[in-house]
């Protein structure tokens, strides 16, 4: 593993931001860092930084714990986005190069290349206050990328930006993993971005709820069956189902089971149970989304964490990343 | 990011970041800080004016005062060292200089008075002739001229008198204590410390302010991912400063220039002394206030906090500007006057008013100077904690009472 996160603390007066949060990341993948506003993500990135104090914990990259010298080989895209608004976009890049330790001729060389890779071409003289919001997170990126980092670290790359916007993010940060660099993103959309990464963690306040490949978190440890029946809007026939076999988690508004088995064996007994209940327009293996995923080991949505947490933040008076 | 190809990858492994050395990332954010600023049409526009109002501030009074160009007076029937001694010492007596110009006849006298090439014309024993007698009549050398040369008509019936007047009529005038410091080393004074006030407050209010925008757009969690806050810290303040040195230098040699092209008495004798102490306390000043300032504007999360914030941090600089204007026209300082020469936040402008008004020896200036540099050090590790401790902080502002609590605690 390239990144490991362990047992990170942190509290912020009576608001815990980060309770023993643990996992790792592994080298050349898109990794997705997920949860509910509030759960903690800000803080753990900004930990990687060393822009926010711990409690407890340590990071480690390469089996070392994180110093100086590493961190200047990472790169960073914050939540609130950063830039001087007076300075120009060719300026701002080049200078972010140099304090990463390139020389000035590298530095120049890498902006030019990620100034004209992320579509700012002939925008190297603008102020950065005088760009479109686009074009500043563009900016932004290009900041993060510039000395060819090997962790880029993204909080919530994809908020703000429009379908088309996703899609060039995301192919992005799969074209880095692919070149080698550990790729670290945070999202509290889950469904949005579950098609966007290998792997996530999921956490909520302030711990690992699961992690791993997104593939073996949605199918759950009990394989899910969406079946309807013709004219059943109640999905009615599947009152003779055997809890042995599998029970109905829920019915969907057009008559869709949902039926969570106990093993795929018992899939053909529940399919003679239907047809004989009326024509089977839906017969289907179902992954979770990752919000379900969420739900199950959690037993809030991620709308109710966010709510609580929100709550619970008036309360303590403690300024939260949750603004959005 | 539209434009985006996902092609083969383009960057090659020699980009690879290379170990930094400390100073050189403090003096990369100096290097942004210089050439940012001076870029600006603010700061090119400030200069030249600063520049004009130096080099208006030492030549106007010599040339408007007329050393540099004496009154020329017209003689008709000859001149003998009589003549011209009376005129030389009626220019004197006014403030100013005359000589006297021999002129082959009264008509060519008048012609010349007409043209505006004499001042005044001389027939001894006679009269005085100018080319227009002003509203409420002559004054200036004009006027002395004709008091000097009626008694010099007068005294010809004693013998050697004449030759008095040519020497000088005045009684020589002895003082009790010795003499004041002179006006000029004084306006010196005043001039240092406006300069001293200005540099301090615009460019300790620059980083204040540039330190609020880094903070209240956030750019300063990217810069810290590679930065440490004092190496961020002391270069800012270290651009700056060597900006606002440049501009200091830059108005010294106006100074100098000025003042030796025009005939200024500002550049000769303890005057000059005055500029080089007042140039000392300029780097002083500066390096005492620029980290106070920088702490001040840790503290807000809102640039336009900035000017209540910087608020405490220009007090004492307030006070001893206010205060100078009563040393630079009285005789003698005041002791708390004398006190706040000696204190580090308020010596920067106090010390260089005490020592061109001649009310402090030169080692009094340099005790001071050394007080002022360990005062220094003293602010900077205080502000530099404040810094580190605030500018990451988000939310309301911080107080300064708050900040410091913070930092005991730590």
């Amino acid at each position: 593993m390239e990144l490991e996160i362990d047992g990170l603390r942190r509290r912020y007066g009576t608001v815990t931001a980060l309770d023993g949060l643990t996992f790792a990341v592994p080298a050349g993948q898109v990794f997705g860092f997920l949860g509910p506003n509030g759960a903690g993500k800000t803080t753990a990135m900004r930990a990687i930084f060393g822009v926010t104090a711990l409690d407890a914990g340590e990071i480690r990259w390469r089996g070392k714990p994180v110093d100086e010298a590493a961190r200047r080989t990472f790169g960073y895209m914050p939540e609130e986005r950063g830039l001087y608004p007076a300075m120009e976009l060719f300026d701002q890049v080049e200078y972010f190069a140099r304090l990463h330790g390139m020389d000035g001729s590298a530095a120049a060389k890498a902006a030019r290349h990620w100034i004209d890779r992320l579509g700012l071409s002939g925008r190297g003289q603008t102020r950065i206050d005088t760009l479109s919001h686009g074009n500043q997170q563009r900016a932004q990126l290009a900041v993060a990328l510039v000395h060819d980092p090997e962790l880029l670290v993204l909080d919530e790359p994809f908020s703000g930006l429009d379908p088309g916007g996703i899609d060039d993010m995301s192919a992005i940060l799969a074209e880095r993993a692919a070149a080698g660099v550990t790729v670290l993103f945070s999202s509290h959309q889950l469904d949005l971005v579950e098609g966007l990464c290998e792997a996530v963690a999921i956490i909520h306040q302030g711990r690992l709820v699961v992690a791993g490949p997104v593939a073996d978190l949605r199918r759950g440890d009990r394989p899910r069956l969406a079946v309807r029946v013709a004219d059943d809007r109640t999905s009615a026939w599947a009152a003779g189902l055997s809890p042995s076999t599998g029970t109905v988690e829920s019915v969907r508004a057009d008559g869709t089971a949902e039926i969570s088995l106990t093993t795929a064996a018992d899939s053909q007994k529940i399919l003679d149970l239907a047809r004989a209940a009326g024509s089977v327009e839906h017969f289907a293996y179902e992954d979770m989304s990752l919000s379900e995923v969420f739900r199950h080991a959690t037993g809030a949505s991620v709308g109710q964490a966010e709510a609580e947490h929100a709550a619970a933040a008036r309360t303590a008076g403690v300024p939260t990343g949750a603004g959005r | 990011m539209t434009a985006l190809s996902t092609g083969p990858e383009t960057s090659d492994r020699d980009r690879a970041p290379r170990p930094v050395r400390p100073l050189q990332l403090t003096w990369l954010v100096a290097r942004r800080e210089i050439r940012l600023r001076a870029k600006t049409r603010v700061f090119v526009i400030t200069t030249a004016i600063l520049l004009i109002a130096v080099a208006l501030a030492v030549a106007l009074p010599a040339i408007l005062s007329g050393k540099s160009k004496p009154a020329r007076i017209g003689v008709v029937g000859g001149t003998n060292a009589t003549i011209s001694g009376i005129v030389t010492e009626a220019g004197r007596l006014s403030g100013g200089q005359a000589v006297a110009v021999p002129q082959p006849s009264l008509a060519a006298a008048e012609t010349a008075l007409r043209d505006g090439d004499l001042s005044a014309v001389l027939v001894p024993d006679k009269e005085i002739i100018v080319k227009q007698v002003p509203l409420g009549g002559v004054t200036g050398s004009v006027s002395t001229l004709s008091q000097l040369a009626g008694l010099a008509k007068l005294v010809q019936t004693v013998p050697g008198a004449a030759d008095a007047v040519a020497h000088g009529v005045t009684l020589p005038v002895r003082g009790l204590q010795a003499p004041s410091t002179s006006l000029s080393s004084r306006l010196t004074g005043l001039f240092t410390v406006v300069i001293v006030w200005v540099l301090i407050s615009v460019y300790g209010s620059q980083i204040a302010l540039g330190i609020g925008e880094e903070k209240s757009s956030r750019v300063v969690e990217v810069l810290l991912s590679s930065v440490r806050p004092v190496q961020l810290l002391i270069g800012k303040v270290l651009g700056i400063g060597l900006l606002a040195l440049a501009q200091a230098a830059a108005m010294l040699v106006v100074f100098i220039i000025a003042g030796f092209a025009s005939g200024s008495s500002l550049v000769h004798g303890a005057t000059l002394g005055v500029v080089i102490a007042g140039g000392a306390f300029i780097v002083l000043g500066y390096a005492f206030y620029c980290t106070a300032f920088a702490a001040a504007g840790s503290l807000v999360s809102r640039q336009s906090d900035v000017n209540s914030t910087i608020m405490p941090v220009q007090l004492p600089l307030i006070l001893a500007y206010a205060l100078s204007y009563t040393v630079i026209y009285a005789n003698g300082a005041n002791t708390f006057y004398r006190v706040l020469g000696f204190l580090p936040p308020t010596s920067p402008i106090a010390m260089p008013v005490l020592y061109a008004a001649g009310d402090v020896p030169v080692w009094q200036v340099v005790v001071s100077a050394l007080l002022c540099a360990a005062g220094t050090v003293w602010m900077a590790r205080i502000a530099v904690r404040i810094y580190s401790n605030s500018i990451l902080r988000t939310g309301p502002r911080i107080s300064f009472r708050q900040a410091i609590k913070e930092i005991r605690k730590a």
